[in-house]
């Protein structure tokens, strides 16, 4: 009778598959992870003179030409290992550790982008900068399943009229 | 360290800012308060195991915004604003930002 | 006012707690519960079980049959002679509270079956299985041991343990493995009912013929086709290793001093 080699495959199937997978979205997110963290940084650097201010109304010393609306945005997904490790919070509360750099990252990535715009478009800085965040669900399940997470940063960017009203 | 949503500390003046801070932090509610707010969606009324999770949430995600600011030397922020947003079934991500500036 | 760049420091807003140590964390600490919880709920089913007296469920499952059976027809001789076999059995029981009958399964896979109300359902790949009636007798009187102890109830209420394990659990990506490790402590006291309904058959096998011989054949046929057989299989069955099985009858027989040798009797088919 084979059903010791059915029995064999069910155990493995049951338990093996799970940790398996669990393993690889780890490594291999943990890996992705890092590696987009390093580019943020480089590029934060870069773009450190870049002023972007939360201010609704511009500083005094600003004098401005023209200005425009500018976004920046990503959507990033949830990989297996986080989803599970969630899952498992939600029985118990506190804090999801392991989401915290996800959305870490997404929302720099998204102002790094509409920085990147705004200077893309030969302008000097951007204020009145505001954050937003929202969960995209995905269509089967009801929509209970996490699709990925947008994250969007969206302000005023502004060119002055000499380049010299910037840092003074 | 002084915090404010409007663009000035009253009755200081800005003389320098550095950049935007942010803080967040990603909670889930247990499943104990899940079924309380089940539950309480059948007689209505406040679900406080929510209403105190949030708040400890925010109250954490404006002590990180607090901390980068910090770091980069501010003794205010300004323009603060906070977002609250649902991230997974059971999670929620509570957000605060603004402006690091320094006030004299 | 003056705009001076700084940037914040790194890793305020991520914890440093590692990964895998949450997850590590987590996972053991949850299925250390659960594993509380599936054994508290396994209690619960067995005081439930004292209220149920037997006679209640006679009442509710007198004339049920699962939906998807399909039978051999009724003027099949087995299905007389099967009868016939446990009504004689059962006979030796002293106070068998249940009228069994007993219904012949329309497949290939050998199996037997205990089924509330007294229902006793054997496969046609079993009974092609078996070569003479002491086989069957043992495998019959097994499945009376399961009556005895009510095991065809306790399967229901693991069941519905299971389930309500799927439901609490409402994250899809956790259900299926919350759903595993429940499975696995249940299975473990399968295995104990298995052990015990075997004991009890072999006791009936005794009392009917006067001895145990041929008894315990059909394990060691299937002890003998399992060459794929590992230790992490048998613990995860919900069956005992068909080879300790054959060992643990050995083992009663010798206790009782029940003779192995004796005249086998025919299939009457």
């Amino acid at each position: 009778m084979d059903s010791g080699f059915l029995q064999t495959l069910e155990a493995i199937l049951n338990f093996g598959l799970p940790i398996f997978l669990l393993l690889l979205a780890y490594f291999v997110g943990t890996m992705l992870e890092r590696r987009h963290f390093r580019s943020i940084r480089n590029r934060e650097s870069e773009f450190a003179q870049f002023p972007v201010v939360t201010f609704d109304t511009m500083p005094a010393d600003w004098t401005a030409t023209s200005s425009t609306l500018v976004t920046g945005s990503v959507v990033v997904s949830l990989d297996y290992f986080k989803r599970v490790i969630a899952g498992l919070r939600a029985i118990v509360g506190g804090r999801i550790k392991t989401y915290e750099p996800l959305l870490d990252r997404a929302r720099r990535e998204a102002m790094l982008r509409m920085i990147e715009e705004a200077r893309r478009d030969g302008y000097d800085a951007v204020f009145n900068v505001r954050l937003e965040t929202s969960r995209l669900a995905n269509s089967s399940g009801e929509g209970k399943r996490t699709a990925g997470v947008e994250m969007l940063a969206f302000g005023t960017a502004v060119k002055f009229t000499s380049r010299f009203a910037r840092t003074s | 360290m002084e915090i404010s949503n409007t663009d000035s500390i009253p009755g200081r003046t800005i003389v320098q800012f550095y950049g935007v801070v942010t803080g967040n932090t990603v909670r889930a509610k247990h499943i104990g308060r899940d079924i309380m707010a089940g539950l309480k969606n059948i007689v209505g009324g406040e679900l406080v195991g929510y209403t105190e999770l949030l708040q400890d949430s925010r109250n954490e995600a404006t002590e990180r915004m607090i901390q980068q600011a910090q770091s980069m030397g501010a003794n205010a922020v300004v323009n603060v604003r906070f977002a609250t947003s649902s991230i997974a079934q059971g999670a929620a991500e509570l957000f605060a930002y603004g402006t690091a500036v320094r006030v004299e | 006012m003056k705009f001076i760049p700084r940037q914040p420091r790194e890793g305020i807003n991520v914890s440093d707690t590692h990964p895998l140590v949450e997850a590590g964390t987590l996972i053991v600490g949850l299925t250390a519960i659960f594993i509380c919880i599936a054994l508290l709920l396994i209690f619960l089913v067995e005081i439930a079980l004292y209220f149920v007296p037997v006679e209640k469920e006679v009442a509710m499952f007198e004339n049920w049959l699962p939906e998807d059976l399909v039978t051999v027809s009724p003027g099949d001789e087995r299905l007389h002679q099967t009868q016939i076999l446990v009504d004689r059995l059962a006979f030796h029981w002293a106070d068998a509270p249940y009228e069994f009958r007993v219904e012949i399964d329309d497949s290939d896979i050998a199996n037997a079956m205990a089924l509330p109300g007294g229902l006793i359902i054997v496969t046609e790949g079993l009974l092609d299985q078996v070569e003479s009636e002491n086989e069957l007798a043992f495998v019959l009187g097994h499945e009376l041991g399961h009556f005895r102890n009510r095991d065809h109830l306790r399967a229901l209420g693991r069941g519905i343990v299971l389930s309500l394990f799927f439901a609490a659990t409402m994250s899809n990506d956790v259900s299926s493995i919350s759903l595993s490790v429940t499975d696995l402590t249940l299975r473990g006291f399968s295995r104990k009912q298995e052990s015990r309904a075997d004991e009890f058959g072999l006791a009936l096998v005794y009392t009917h013929y006067g001895h145990v011989n041929e008894a315990s054949r059909l394990f060691e046929k299937w002890d003998d086709d399992d060459s794929t057989m590992l230790d992490v299989v048998s613990y995860t069955s919900t069956h005992p290793d068909a080879g300790d099985r054959v060992e643990s009858l050995k083992e009663q027989a010798l206790r009782e001093g029940w003779p192995v040798e004796g005249v086998i009797t025919e299939l009457k088919w």
